[in-house]
């Protein structure tokens, strides 16, 4: 049986042999391409079982960072609430007057409802004031790390004031 | 500094020696020769008070030059980062450390070679230059990525100086993070001079404007230390699509060289959700790099040729 097997496989792996010395001719002088060398990476290294080291626990935090951060957050809040604003349009049975005169009868007191105010001011102003910095950067101006700086203060200290101005309105 | 602090204990000795010799001679001519010998016995275990006495004095004297009101050492405080691959079901830890500011170089990487030499042989970092132009000893230092040997220790004690590894990577051992995805993906944007017709190669020098020369300063400088990478939070969570600040500007390096020939073909490798576009400015990279480069700068400037290069296609088709 074993004989049998080995006479079936000889030819396979004599027409076998000169595709891969072709294939090796090729391979050989170029070495491991970039590709193969991220793949060789990532298998490794989930072999190993190598701790990550610690990252958003022990870096600290600056400014920039913070409003990038705050950005993406007030984007993707942004964006859900005017969502769910027209969903609920839709789906409630009431007309928008209603739920307004709802709001008016609950009379939770000017602090409270100034500060609500103030939570959805604020982030519609910073978020559209530090899109005008994104646009500025888009254009290759204000990279230096202090312009960088002057500009988020500005945007910070815009944003407030505008929000506080609409609040007020 | 390091060789100073190897250098003191050495002539400590010296100063301890020549006294002790003095005392012995002054004691063994005051004897009377039958007890010669129990006279010798005693001077010299004298001899050994002597010397003790004597290295106080020294010592004494040596941090009156250093600095002129007697204080107490600065003992300040190291937490590093430590895992041992080596044994089995070993969890990172912070592992202290303490050293007297005025016995060790200005630099963190003083520090770490200090205790390496002295306290702990185990622990394990790259270095090499010491002087900021290998890169080796990137590491993040009080919350920041820098370069070791170029950072110097902040004197406050109250505060520890906290070590880790550069942030979300592979750590090989304590303060060593697998680099090879970065140098691979360095690999993937070809960082070489490309031309068109091979066959002319090394025919004759490839001659630069002095103005387009000057585009290549402050990108060439980069010694991919890889701290601007590993400080930025899309490479974080996009490491393996992303290519990072520090390749990207390397990649723009090679965009704008007035003599590659394939700048169109760069842009294009370029052209796809992750590798470039992951970058949203947070500006992490620039503000951590230890060179003074502005890789966030680069990659926007690639960011204007990516579209302009689009209009020249659609131009062209």
């Amino acid at each position: 049986m074993a004989l049998l097997l080995r006479v079936i496989a000889r030819p396979g792996v004599c027409l076998a042999r000169p595709q891969y010395s072709v294939i090796y001719r090729h391979v050989a002088p170029m070495g491991t391409t970039a590709k193969e060398e991220m793949n060789k990476f990532w298998a490794k290294n989930a072999k190993l079982n190598r701790p990550m080291s610690p990252h958003l626990a022990i870096y600290q935090w600056s400014v920039p960072m913070m409003m990038s951060v705050t950005f993406r957050g007030t984007g993707v809040g942004l964006s859900g609430a005017i969502s769910a604003f027209a969903l609920l349009a839709l789906a409630l049975p009431g007309q928008y007057p209603y739920y307004l005169d709802l709001i008016h009868s609950l009379s939770v007191g000017p602090f409270l409802i100034g500060l609500a105010k103030f939570g959805l001011s604020f982030p519609l102003s910073f978020h559209t004031f530090n899109g005008v910095r994104h646009l500025w950067w888009d254009i290759g101006k204000g990279f230096r790390i202090p312009e960088v700086y002057r500009t988020g203060y500005t945007v910070i200290g815009l944003s407030v004031i505008t929000s506080l101005a609409l609040c007020l309105l | 500094m390091i060789i100073k602090s190897h250098q003191r204990p050495i002539t400590w000795t010296n100063a301890i020696r020549q006294r002790a010799g003095r005392h012995l001679r002054v004691l063994v001519t005051q004897t009377h020769p039958v007890f010669n010998m129990s006279a010798i016995c005693v001077s010299l275990s004298r001899n050994l008070l002597v010397a003790r006495s004597c290295g106080v004095m020294v010592m004494g004297r040596s941090v009156q030059t250093a600095a002129a009101p007697v204080t107490e050492p600065r003992i300040k405080k190291f937490q590093v980062y430590r895992w041992d691959p080596d044994s089995a079901g070993d969890k990172p830890r912070m592992q202290t450390y303490e050293i007297d500011l005025d016995r060790c170089g200005p630099m963190v990487l003083d520090a770490l070679i200090k205790i390496k030499n002295e306290m702990d042989p185990t622990l394990t970092f790259r270095r090499s230059c010491r002087e900021g132009i290998c890169g080796s000893c990137a590491m993040n230092i009080n919350g920041g990525n820098t370069l070791a040997c170029l950072n110097k220790i902040d004197t406050n004690t109250n505060k520890p100086t906290k070590i880790y590894p550069l942030p979300h990577m592979y750590v090989v051992k304590d303060l060593v993070p697998d680099m090879s995805n970065f140098y691979a993906q360095y690999k993937s944007i070809e960082p070489y001079l490309k031309k068109k017709d091979e066959a002319q190669e090394g025919k004759e020098q490839y001659f630069q404007s002095v103005e387009d020369r000057q585009k290549l300063d402050g990108l060439y400088e980069c010694i991919l230390c890889a701290c601007c990478s590993t400080s930025c939070p899309s490479y974080w969570w996009n490491g393996d699509k992303y290519l990072g600040p520090a390749v990207l500007m390397q990649a723009y390096r090679w965009m704008i060289d007035s003599r590659d020939e394939f700048t169109e073909e760069r842009l294009s490798k370029l052209q796809d959700p992750f590798s470039l576009y992951r970058c949203h400015t947070i500006m992490n990279c620039t503000k951590t790099c230890p060179k003074g480069l502005n890789p966030g700068k680069a990659i926007a400037e690639i960011k204007k040729m990516m579209a302009t290069y689009q209009e020249k296609k659609a131009a062209a088709s």
